[in-house]
């Protein structure tokens, strides 16, 4: 079994899995990947692997669904586009993130003026 | 909730179908990587090094696949399918185990499942009627006369129909045989009487025709008769005009109006039940419908929707109060005892069977224990495949479940072959179950049943499986890996499980064979009972007059003189009498009576003693003592003095200090109820209830006084019970051709079967109790076993260091006593609790019978060093130089 330590981790880059999807509409893995690491600076490199298990894990909660086509450069690859169930989850689960990271923000504020 | 669900389904899919989505994924990262080498070429990078980078960037293929399919899948049930797979090759590998632990588990599992079916059939099976639960018994009690419970008189049962509310329909039900001829050899029948609303109370469906209707029951009907479809195929041959046709009983003719399915029986009458009458029509009960004293007829009713027997018991007791008030002479006292009619039925039973499910429960336990034992030193030898699989990096619940997958194929196994052997069990328990068991249920293995064994072996397979599996992963892990197959290497707590295990084998071992001891003493003891009188050579037979034939007593008595003259004139046959009953055999008559000249009884006392009437011989062919004054003789007919012959326990406890010889007693069987009989003598006591239960107070009358519409003969002869029987239906037939002889067997054959459901439950016992010590044998004999070939070493250098053989087997057997006195030291206060709960079962012997502690304890020790002597003495023949050497 997946040790669960990373649960952290997982939820973030499936957050942003979606948040990708619902901005660029649909993309492929690579993009996906790519699109990732360019909003972030490339500040996060993430292994390109890692997308994948994130994108099994969304398709099989139906939140994004996927489908082959066809690249720029001609390339059979697998599109993945966001459902309307996963919007509605992308909307919730950034609140939530805006929240806690905002709460977790006051926090390590508060803990460093002690 | 919901995408969880969604998620298994996608898994499911997966799973079924897995080198279509490797495939696609495979693609799917075939595109990635040329996507991100494109990148690296149109950054300047060389083909070559730009692919190599791609591959890094993405990480190892084989390992995402591997993710991506333990994502994908049902990583669970496949690991499960995979262990699962494992363990059958294990097991196969280790034939003689597995055959072992299989059987062992088998026999348990088996032997649960046969009694728990019939268990179910009889305690939990709803009743085969319509809304069983709907249904109670109403019966009268009178606490001050200290009746539990009796029938009803016609008149109460009339006046509880009209003025209930809270039942839809009340029936009343009697049994009685009654003689059918006209077709082949005169039989005798075994009746239902009802009243008419029975069937249609009970909902059910004639087979052909129609069930009674209230005209049925109405005085001046014309007789009418429902008979089985067992008589139906049987006696009438399946008669397709059977309809309508008219068959004789007891010389009157009934018209047959409906066929009842073979199924359906009627509750709580443990007769036959051949034809059904309505109670109108009845010869006997016919004539007492008009009168309030008796307490005849059983009746039971279907409560209304949502009326609680809570509610119905109120408002009986109102009526009752209502018909005390209004009737006091026949309802003072008396109340009405309202039980759901399934808790009725099962009776007694209920804890008999309950102690054999518990006992086979125990069988079952200490089948595991053995088991768990056996796999704890399995565990062991495989210590080092365990440490090599910690080693590796396996998790410690993954070990768990390999282990215990492998216990679940076991448990599987066993629980197959236990069907099997429950399906043999079932079929030998019916046959062995005593006719007395209420079966409104036929006894089978059904699904419930199945399910039981399942979920059974099941609970089973985790039991044993756990234990040593939660060891196995627990041991230290460079302990084993360096010790190099665990010979010596069993740690402390395992062997300290083990030793647990097989003591507490012994501890459960001890309390089946200390109730199965018991009840053994017990049985032995009511069979030797004496029951007062001479059983032996003694052949009973009975014959039942028609009433509408022969209706005057004078009849009666004129038929059973001619047939006792006749028989005692036969060769061999001289010592022939008749009684009516015959003690223990045919049950027994109670009867309130009177002392002439006694201050009035209190109202709590009642003086009551079982009636008999009886030919003068009666005494001598019984071998019943005359203890003073004289018994009946040919002058004591109708037209002379009554009088009346006590027992020592009547005479005992009415007459203290005093001669009853010239007394008199005020007693007659109904409706002949107060008739003065002056005692003449004392006779010695008779059991006439059951072995089991001390003899009572008894009164007997001479049978030309107190004639009966029947007789039974008893005849002492050393004559074959088949001549016998033989010239008494050919002196039967002599005199009316049409008078069925009935019930013909030996006394001794018949007493033996009043105790049969005792030895059903002693035997059975005794069979777990034997099984239980087998068991506990096998474990004990495991434990010391394996310690001994741990010891190999140990012992050959204490030989070497000059220990002599017989120390060696002292050591040794030491150890094994050990064990069994820890056994024995928890079993005894476990035994002495079970035996108490197994207390009313017993005769003539304590639930603490120290004899059967004792010696139970004797035999499980030397079961135990039986067990434990064989490996004592392998390990007393070890050479020193092999087991030094062995190292």
């Amino acid at each position: 079994m997946p040790a669960d330590k990373s649960d952290i981790l997982q939820g973030t880059l499936d957050l942003m899995v979606l948040k990708t999807l619902e901005a660029m509409g649909p993309l492929h893995g690579y993009g996906i990947a790519r699109r990732i690491e360019q909003i972030s600076k490339e500040a996060l490199q993430i292994n390109q692997g890692t997308i994948y298990a994130s994108l099994v894990r969304l398709m099989q909660k139906r939140w994004i669904s996927g489908a082959w086509g066809t690249s720029d450069n001609n390339r059979k690859a697998k599109f993945y586009s966001i459902t309307r169930a996963g919007g509605k989850q992308l909307n919730t689960q950034a609140e939530n993130w805006e929240r806690i990271s905002a709460v977790i923000g006051r926090v390590l504020r508060m803990a460093g003026q002690g | 909730m919901l995408s969880w669900i969604r998620t298994l389904g996608s898994r499911t899919r997966a799973w079924l179908w897995p080198d279509r989505v490797d495939q696609d994924f495979e693609r799917e990262l075939s595109t990635h990587l040329d996507m991100l080498a494109d990148e690296n070429i149109r950054q300047g990078v060389p083909p070559e090094e730009a692919r190599r980078a791609a591959r890094i960037k993405l990480g190892g293929v084989a390992q995402l696949k591997e993710t991506n399919r333990e994502l994908r899948g049902l990583p669970f049930i496949e690991t499960f399918f995979q262990d699962a797979r494992y363990a059958t090759r294990i097991l196969r590998k280790n034939p003689g185990f597995t055959a072992v632990a299989v059987l062992t588990l088998a026999l348990g599992i088996g032997a649960n499942t046969a009694i728990f079916s019939v268990v179910y059939a009889v305690l939990l099976k709803p009743l085969p009627y319509a809304n069983p639960d709907q249904l109670v018994t109403a019966f009268q009690a009178n606490t001050q006369e200290g009746v539990p419970e009796t029938g009803v008189s016609y008149p109460n049962f009339e006046e509880w129909r009209a003025q209930n509310h809270v039942f839809s329909e009340l029936a009343g039900i009697t049994a009685h045989q009654l003689t059918l001829t006209g077709r082949g050899e005169p039989s005798v029948v075994d009746t239902c009487v009802v009243t008419p609303e029975h069937f249609a109370l009970l909902d059910v469906k004639p087979l052909q025709g129609r069930i009674f209707y209230p005209e049925d029951g109405k005085q001046g009907a014309p007789p009418a008769v429902i008979v089985s479809e067992h008589l139906w195929r049987g006696t009438f041959g399946a008669d397709p005009k059977m309809l309508g046709s008219s068959i004789i009983l007891d010389k009157r003719p009934f018209t047959v109006v409906g066929i009842m399915p073979a199924g359906f029986r009627s509750p709580f009458l443990n007769t036959k039940q051949e034809v059904w009458i309505p109670l109108v029509q009845d010869p006997l009960f016919g004539n007492w419908m008009a009168r309030r004293g008796g307490h005849w007829l059983p009746a039971f009713g279907r409560l209304k929707p949502g009326v609680s027997i809570a509610r119905a018991q109120a408002e009986m007791d109102a009526i009752s109060e209502r018909l005390a008030s209004e009737f006091p002479a026949e309802n003072k006292g008396w109340t009405v005892r309202l039980v759901p009619l399934q808790k009725e039925i099962v009776g007694d039973v209920r804890t008999a069977l309950l102690v054999l499910l518990a006992a086979v429960g125990l069988v079952l336990l200490i089948a595991c224990a053995n088991i768990a034992n056996l796999l704890l030193t399995r565990a062991t030898a495989r210590s080092k495949e365990i440490a090599v699989r910690v080693a590796l990096g396996a998790g410690r619940s993954r070990i768990i479940r390999q282990l215990l997958s492998e216990t679940a194929v076991l448990g599987m196994l066993g629980g197959m072959v236990g069907i099997a052997l429950a399906y043999g069990g079932v079929q030998v328990l019916s046959s062995l179950i005593p006719g007395d068991v209420p079966r409104l249920n036929a006894i089978h293995v059904d699904k419930l049943v199945l399910a039981f064994a399942l979920v059974l072996s099941a609970i089973a397979s985790v039991a044993f499986g756990l234990v040593p599996a939660m060891f196995s992963v627990n041991s230290n892990i460079g302990g084993s890996l360096r010790e190099g197959g665990g010979r010596s290497g069993e740690s402390r707590n395992r062997r300290r499980a083990r030793s647990v295990l097989a003591a507490a084998e012994i501890a459960l071992a001890m309390v089946l064979l200390v109730a199965a001891g018991l009840l053994l003493r017990s049985f032995s003891k009511l069979t030797a009972v004496s029951p007062g009188f001479e059983s032996q050579n003694i052949v009973k037979a009975e014959v039942s007059l028609p009433q509408f034939q022969y209706s005057k007593p004078q009849q009666w008595t004129a038929f059973s003189d001619e047939l006792l003259t006749r028989i005692q004139a036969q060769p061999g046959l001289q010592n022939s009498a008749i009684a009516i009953p015959v003690p223990i055999v045919d049950g027994f008559i109670n009867l309130g009576f009177e002392i002439e000249g006694a201050a009035p009884k209190s109202s709590s006392e009642s003086r009551t003693a079982d009636y008999v009437s009886v030919s003068p011989e009666y005494f001598r062919v019984m071998g019943i003592p005359l203890l003073s004054g004289r018994i009946f003789n040919q002058q004591d007919i109708a037209s002379a003095p009554r009088v009346t012959l006590i027992s020592k326990a009547l005479a005992e406890r009415y007459f203290p200090n005093q001669d009853p010889i010239g007394k008199h007693l005020n007693f007659g069987f109904p409706p002949n109820g107060e008739v003065s009989r002056e005692i003449v003598g004392i006779v010695g006591d008779v059991r006439d209830t059951s072995l089991g239960n001390a003899p009572g107070p008894m009164m007997y009358v001479p049978s030309a006084q107190a004639p009966f519409w029947g007789a039974d003969l008893v005849v002492r002869s050393t004559l074959s019970t088949s001549a016998v029987a033989a010239a008494i239906r050919q002196e039967v037939r002599r005199i009316d051709k049409d008078l069925p002889v009935t019930d013909v067997g030996k006394l001794p054959d018949l007493l033996d079967a009043s105790v049969s459901q005792q030895r059903f439950r002693t035997f059975l016992l005794g069979v777990f109790a034997g099984m239980a010590l087998v068991l506990a044998a096998t474990g004990i004999f495991g434990v010391i076993s394996y310690s001994v070939s741990c010891r190999t070493n140990e012992i050959g250098i204490r030989v070497a260091l000059g220990a002599s053989r017989s120390t060696i087997l002292r050591m040794i057997l030491r150890e094994t006593l050990l064990l069994t006195f820890a056994g024995l030291l928890i079993g005894i206060p476990c035994a002495l609790l079970a035996s108490h709960l197994i207390g009313h079962m017993l005769f003539g012997v304590s639930a603490h019978d120290p004899a059967t502690l004792v010696a139970v304890a004797f035999v499980l020790a030397a079961a135990a060093l039986l067990a434990g002597y064989v490996p004592a003495r392998r390990a007393m023949r070890v050479d020193p130089m092999t087991a030094l050497r062995y190292e």
